[in-house]
């Protein structure tokens, strides 16, 4: 069984701690003069131990099995898709984008039955409209 | 304090069918809308406070009290039904609930959810009519230093939690407590680490931390293993057996000790304004797996891990109501909604309501118990009709779920940054899955962070910095002894279970 | 024929029913008009809004929804504010002092400043005020400031950076020591009094209860007057100490609002800040009447108080 998983995950919160605080939390986070408890020192204490136990993890590594690189891959996709869904609301407004949104998702995951994709597509964010604007009189994103 | 006429009279006004009422339609709304992916309970209660500003008090506050419990039972349901916990004191449910599930007992896993729920709700109701007032003495006398001990114990205990790998486990709770001080520090209020972004000022909105991590997550997962032949989203097929579709007197009498240990916990944490429900949830839970003669079967679908997570959650509600109402303190968000519902109908919690408005606080109290018994027979139906609802394919839950938290993120933060923070943290959330890095014990940490660090800092301004201080609390003494203990305990258990 | 025409009579009549309020009031939001709180659900100001925007859906028809966008004391919200296009239904709600302290100390940072915003008006005033449990060995200001030297220290609690530069003046000005603790909310400070974990601390409403049954006493306003509800009670700056804060709830729209539009929905808050139904919110939430500054008045509030910020609050 590998140790990869575990190596690169060490590594990249060791990184990650090491870059808070050195970099980050420095640039990031005022000084005050007084007080009790510096708005830095928590996260500076939770810097170290975040980097150490990387460091930790790296060295000593469990055998834990990443999932499938294909199924991975496969998620990428689907957060592309829901960073365009936003995206795309930003500009139209949830009205016009989610019956696209859903119809892609739905599209992808392999529905083809007309009923099944009508409710997804026409139905649901048809109710979610009335439901939010209508009844709770609020606004969508 | 009140006299006996005046509870009479109190529950009196409460019990009429015109009450009863309101409370069903409470109890309705909350199970339904605290069951919808990405709403919740808390969206619920926030929902339906509009709807009572022209009703009088009493049908107004028993109308809210049904939604609030109502939500309580509906929260669990997509954590078991699913496994995306809309809030993250449900989380602790959906780790046995969803396998349960998974194994064709959809129905038996959320009754169990439902009876655990309305027992440590029914436990902590009878406290708060009960012994109210003394109690919230008590919870005066924990100061920042015993609430900073605490806060240590509880984190403690989340060694229960952390599985194979210890610094992974640190490396989770690490995580979440940098992303927790994101947002104003809790003594000088500075903007830190917010690039920027005053969206963040006051820190990661814990909905869409919640809701990304562990609901989009799972769904981006499951998103992922889907092809093409439809199945249902969750397996309800009948098994035959008739105990697979419910929950037995045994069953739930075998649970008693559990329910017992999670509501007295969910009530002693709910009456600490503060700490919440998702922290009692987890230490119940952690309790009863350590506790057990079988821990190894917990996280397989054991119904006593449902009991065990849910009475704790629902105690706390009951709960946070003794230092709300004798004191005037919210101890949560939803306590906080509560508080202003009940300011918009005239009452005004704090040390005079109950010789003030005695009898308004007493019709309250009806409302609570009449909501118990409508929770229990409403959920009785609504959990089936869940059931049915789940087993739709998974190609319309998942895109209609997927919507739904973005409309109910939307609405519960500050619109469409709200959504954006919870995609990037479903992103994070299923890297961390992936790696086999813990999501709840990121969540717990990041849920408990500020409020260690403000418990730190106010310790540190009342002993000017002198820690020897502590040395005076025997509360905090006997907390932060427990807190070594159990370390050392559960981190033993740990490793005598990877000998086997 | 019979059912069309009825069908076509309902329908103008339907139309009628929408436009007649149109007619009158000259202007109407076209789609719901939205209320930012710039702070959570549960607090004073969420409290006085919702209702406010209650009374003026009554009063109006209008369609009013209420959203909490809490971050900074009302700076988030207002950053946002600033930050969208003029659509002439998006109101902003907050407190003066808050974003007059984050103007002065990190204007730099903020990407609006007090002009760039059109005021509606006022709602009400805070009193803040410095109280004590009933047992504390002082009465007034003075008598605090003698305990203090006295023990060589007092624990005293807090809720915000303006209530900390209060009493650090006090602390320069008499050489008294403090150990400040800084709470989450009015809420808990009363927490901590009644908890016995500090001696004295700030509340700006959440302590009438515990005055009405006696738990508790006032030492000190920290307003620029008096207390209304205890006018006998000293401020700081008459013991002395010249700091004090007004938070002032108020409401605005992005500048370049239509005149029309900040017309017709300054006319509606004006009218339910009088209705007696926002007033008896208003006297739970801060034990003072409803007070509406005006469009002009409240330009002129966040104008004087802005000086006066830099003033106390200047780096």
């Amino acid at each position: 069984m590998s140790t990869l998983s575990d190596r690169i995950s060490g590594l990249f919160f060791m990184a990650m701690g090491l870059a808070m605080y050195f970099w980050v939390n420095p640039n990031y986070i005022e000084t005050v003069e007084g007080g009790n408890l510096s708005p830095s020192t928590l996260p500076n204490i939770i810097s170290i131990i975040l980097a150490s136990a990387g460091a930790f993890v790296a060295i000593k590594p469990t055998t834990h099995r990443l999932r499938n690189p294909v199924l991975m891959a496969k998620t990428g996709l689907y957060v592309a898709l829901l960073t365009g869904g936003i995206w795309a609301m930003s500009w139209f407004g949830f009205e016009y984008v989610a019956p696209v949104l859903a119809l892609a998702i739905m599209w992808l995951i392999g529905e083809r039955r007309p009923l099944w994709l009508g409710l997804g597509v026409v139905a649901m964010p048809a109710l979610i409209w009335f439901l939010v604007t209508q009844l709770l009189g609020r606004a969508l994103p | 304090m009140v006299d006996f006429s005046t509870i009479l009279a109190g529950f009196g006004d409460a019990f009429s069918l015109f009450n009863l009422a309101f409370v069903l339609f409470g109890v309705i709304l909350g199970q339904f809308v605290g069951a919808v992916p990405g709403i919740g309970p808390i969206m619920a209660m926030a929902i339906a406070i509009p709807f009572t500003f022209g009703l009088d008090p009493l049908p107004a506050i028993a109308f809210l009290v049904g939604v609030n419990k109502g939500g309580l039972v509906g929260g669990a349901v997509p954590a078991v039904l699913m496994n995306t916990p809309g809030t993250p004191d449900a989380a602790a449910t959906a780790m046995d609930g969803y396998p349960l599930a998974k194994q064709g007992k959809p129905l038996k896993a959320t009754k169990m959810a439902l009876f655990s729920s309305v027992t440590g709700d029914t436990f902590s109701d009878i406290v708060l009519i009960t012994v109210s007032a003394p109690l919230a003495i008590l919870a005066l006398k924990m100061g920042p230093i015993e609430v900073a001990a605490l806060m240590i114990f509880a984190f403690s205990i989340l060694a229960g939690l952390i599985g194979n790998s210890i610094a992974k486990g640190v490396i989770s709770a690490a995580f979440g407590l940098l992303a927790a001080s994101i947002g104003q520090d809790p003594e000088n209020f500075t903007p830190r680490l917010i690039f920027g972004y005053w969206d963040l000022f006051d820190g990661l909105a814990l909905p869409s931390v919640a809701i990304g991590m562990l609901a989009i997550s799972e769904i981006l997962h499951r998103l992922s293993e889907a092809h093409g032949n439809m199945r249902p989203a969750i397996n309800a097929k009948d098994t035959g057996n008739p105990d697979d579709r419910r929950v037995t007197w045994a069953e739930y009498w075998s649970c008693r000790y559990t329910m017992l240990r999670g509501a007295s916990i969910g009530t002693v944490l709910g009456a600490l304004p503060g700490i919440g429900s998702t922290a009692a949830a987890f230490m119940s839970y952690a309790m009863t797996k350590a506790g057990s003669k079988d821990p190894g079967s917990f996280g397989k679908g054991n119904i006593q891990g449902i009991a065990a997570s849910e009475s704790a959650n629902s105690a706390v509600v009951g709960a946070n109501l003794i230092p709300l109402l004798t004191l005037g303190i919210p101890g949560s968000v939803g306590a906080a909604l509560i508080i202003s519902a009940f300011m918009i109908h005239g009452m005004q919690p704090g040390p005079l309501l109950f010789e003030n408005q005695g009898r308004l606080v007493y019709g309250l109290f009806g409302a609570m118990i009449m909501a118990n018994f409508v929770n229990l027979w409403v959920g009785q139906l609504g959990l089936r009709l869940w059931v049915r609802v789940v087993s739709a394919p998974e190609s319309i839950i998942f895109s209609s779920a997927l919507l739904l938290c973005f409309v109910g993120v939307s609405m519960a933060t500050s619109g469409l940054f709200g959504v954006t923070i919870m995609l990037i943290f479903a992103v994070i959330g299923y890297l961390m899955a992936s790696f086999g890095y813990s999501l709840v014990i990121f969540i717990i940490a990041f849920f408990l962070g500020p409020r260690f660090e403000k418990s730190i800092a106010q310790s540190l301004a009342l002993t000017n910095g002198d820690l020897t201080q502590v040395l005076k609390s025997p509360v905090a003494l006997a907390l932060l002894v427990l807190s070594v203990v159990s370390v050392v305990w559960f981190l033993r258990k740990n490793t005598e279970g990877e000998d086997e | 024929m019979q059912l069309k025409s009825k069908l076509l009579a309902l329908a103008a009549s339907a139309l009628v029913a929408v436009s007649a309020p149109a007619l009158a009031e000259d202007w109407a939001p076209d789609g719901p008009l939205t209320i930012q709180i710039g702070f959570g659900a549960g607090g004073s100001t969420d409290t006085m809004g919702r209702v406010l925007a209650e009374v003026m859906k009554e009063n109006t028809g209008w369609n009013i929804v209420v959203e909490n966008k809490p971050g900074g004391g009302g700076v988030a919200m207002f950053t946002g504010l600033s930050q969208r296009p003029v659509d002439n239904k998006t109101i902003g709600m907050g407190v003066s002092i808050p974003v007059l302290v984050q103007l002065v100390q990190r204007g730099d940072q903020l990407p609006f400043d007090i002009d760039s915003f059109d005021y509606l008006g006022t709602v009400a005033k805070a009193e803040l005020a410095l109280v004590a449990s009933k047992d504390a060995p002082f009465d007034d200001l003075e008598g605090m400031i003698a305990y203090a030297k006295e023990q060589g220290t007092l624990p005293v609690a807090t809720m915000a950076p303006p209530q900390v530069l209060v009493m650090n003046q006090t602390k320069a000005t008499t050489g008294a020591e403090f150990n400040l603790v800084t709470a989450d909310g009015g809420a808990e400070v009363m927490k901590l009094i009644l908890g016995g974990q500090v001696l004295a601390g700030f509340g700006s409403g959440e302590h009438y209860p515990y005055l009405e049954s006696g738990d508790m006493k006032v030492i000190a306003g920290a307003n620029q007057a008096r207390l209304s509800y205890a006018p006998e009670v000293k401020t700081f700056i008459e013991s002395g100490v010249s700091a004090y804060v007004d938070p002032v709830f108020f409401l605005a729209m992005k500048d370049g609002t239509d005149p029309a539009a900040l017309e017709a929905i300054s006319a509606a808050i004006n009218e339910a800040t009088k209705a007696p139904s926002f007033a008896e919110i208003v006297q739970n939430a801060v034990k003072g009447d409803p007070i509406n500054m005006g469009t002009e008045g409240t330009n002129q509030m966040m104008v004087d108080g802005l000086a006066n910020a830099k003033i106390l609050f200047a780096k």
